[in-house]
């Protein structure tokens, strides 16, 4: 079982979670337990049909008929009215957005629902994810990542305290993917929480103080991904020379390790590096599964 | 109000720009034609004609709410189809509201379309009270078939043939003023029976509010029925 810390910061804590669909025979969320620390970035690492985004749409009330217990600032979530859609934001996994309508449009159509004073300014939004050129144009015209990044800004244009993302890098191109990733670490310093789902590890390893792998509606593991890394990797380097050779050293105190010292003089080093874990090996050694499934 | 408003200008704009919605608003103008220039000419030429004029006037009510019922279905089933209904979900705004805010302005404008219809048109003299009455009554039709299809349908083509099921379904009690005997009643078991009913018995200058009473309450029940099977789907 995760460890589910107890303290006064929470902002989500979520107990022994379950859920199934109706028209389904086994439970998609099998006793989830975790919680989120107020501006954490707390993320669930997982395969495609692991569970991720459907104990999304229950913290944002998408689902409903869940069992186990689940509170939000303290308050349980049965108890939250529709005053809670002002505190929290969603970024969905596909672009949903009316296809007839500009990106101007879409944006204040939902804006118009939240009080006006907590809105930001539409032009800053598009700029920000630079789409300023676009925001006049029908989102029929858009690409994928064009109606991505408004998925982002429609989630964030109501100043919420709490975000789900759920594969908020899903679509986008390497770099318009990096600039969603440091909009949300830049959200993260303004204070906010967010919850990430990914089944990308570079994803997860980037933006998650503290991350759970999910497969088959359990959570295998909670930690931070440096220390789960730091659990399952090697303290050892790995040198490599021209001439073919390899040999692994012990990271600790490697500067006096002599042999290392001559291994080096021995010839023309071609690669040095370390035998850290990568989360994706990480996950694979606690699961048993991959994530790209 | 605010959001009704808002919701109300953002489904017109969809409307005006899909020319396959876009086409549909001219229905109006053209049974209205009908109604004050073709069926007056087809009475005098055919006097075996008149006696069905009140039958023409049912089917001509109800087709005005042909009109929202078709352009708020598809409207409604393209938000689900490109999932943004599912944003609806987390927004701050209720069910009722949702229901409200797209509901209301197609219905109040197909009751407009019925007051007017039946002032313009040139067989009866019907009082302004019960031409509201009636009007509202007929209106009902398009909430109930909007959720009843949204209910069922995942997307556009699906919408497509439900369309055409449910248009058979509504003007089935049509088939009612050709019975004779009792077995007319057999259609009350559809809510469109006492619409027709009620339409009839208006044109006839006969006593209406019964038949709106039963029509009314049918269709308030089957109403909230509906809206709470398409409440737990269409955010999904």
């Amino acid at each position: 079982m995760p460890e589910v810390r107890l303290t006064s910061n929470k902002m989500i804590k979520v107990e022994d979670l379950q859920f199934q669909y109706p028209n389904s025979d086994v439970k998609t969320l099998k006793g989830l337990s975790f919680s989120i620390e107020r501006g954490e970035v707390f993320g669930f690492l997982g395969p495609s049909g692991a569970g991720k985004s459907t104990a999304q749409k229950v913290l944002y009330k998408i689902l409903q008929g869940y069992t186990g217990r689940i509170e939000i600032e303290g308050k349980d979530l049965k108890d939250w009215g529709k005053d809670y859609f002002s505190k929290i934001g969603v970024g969905f996994e596909l672009p949903n957005h009316y296809l007839k309508l500009t990106g101007r449009e879409n944006l204040a159509l939902f804006g118009s629902f939240y009080p006006n004073s907590a809105i930001k300014d539409i032009r800053e939004l598009f700029e920000m994810v630079e789409l300023q050129d676009a925001m006049d144009k029908p989102v029929e015209a858009y690409s994928k990542g064009m109606k991505m990044r408004l998925n982002f800004i429609r989630a964030i244009q109501h100043n919420p305290d709490i975000l789900f993302f759920d594969e908020p890098t899903s679509g986008l191109d390497p770099v318009n993917a990096q600039k969603i990733r440091n909009h949300i670490l830049d959200l993260k310093a303004n204070g906010k929480t967010i919850f990430v789902t990914t089944h990308s590890m570079h994803t997860a390893d980037e933006l998650c103080d503290r991350v759970s792998f999910i497969v088959d509606g359990e959570l295998r593991a909670t930690d931070s991904p440096q220390t789960l890394k730091d659990q399952y990797g090697k303290e050892e380097v790995r040198v490599e020379l021209k001439s073919g050779e390899i040999k692994e050293f012990a990271l600790p105190s490697i500067g006096e390790n002599q042999a290392f010292i001559d291994f080096l003089k021995s010839g023309e080093v071609s690669h040095i590096h370390t035998l850290e874990a990568s989360l994706d090996e990480v996950f694979i050694q606690i699961t048993g599964q991959t994530l790209h499934v | 109000m605010k959001n009704i408003i808002t919701l109300s200008v953002a489904d017109f704009k969809l409307i005006f720009r899909d020319p396959s919605l876009r086409s549909f608003l001219g229905l109006p103008i053209l049974l209205f034609a009908l109604v004050i220039w073709l069926l007056p000419y087809l009475a005098q030429t055919y006097p075996g004609f008149e006696p069905y004029i009140s039958v023409f006037m049912v089917v001509a009510a109800v087709e005005n709410t042909q009109m929202f019922s078709f352009i708020s279905s598809m409207v409604l089933i393209d938000e689900k189809e490109n999932s943004v209904a599912q944003v609806y979900g987390v927004v701050p705004l209720s069910n009722s509201e949702y229901l409200l805010s797209r509901l209301a302005i197609p219905y109040l404008f197909t009751v407009c379309l019925n007051v007017i219809l039946f002032i313009v048109q040139p067989f009866y003299h019907i009082g302004l009270i019960e031409n509201i009455s009636v009007s509202m009554l007929v209106g009902l039709i398009v909430p109930v078939y909007v959720i009843g299809i949204n209910s069922i349908v995942k997307n556009r083509m699906q919408g497509m043939v439900y369309i055409k099921a449910f248009n058979l379904i509504v003007l089935a009690p049509i088939a009612a003023f050709f019975i004779p005997g009792k077995w007319e009643w057999i259609f009350g078991l559809l809510p469109s029976h006492w619409v027709f009913q009620s339409i009839q018995n208006l044109t006839n200058g006969e006593e209406v509010w019964m038949n709106l009473l039963i029509g009314f309450v049918f269709l308030m029940i089957m109403f909230l029925l509906l809206s709470r099977h398409f409440l737990k789907k269409h955010f999904n």
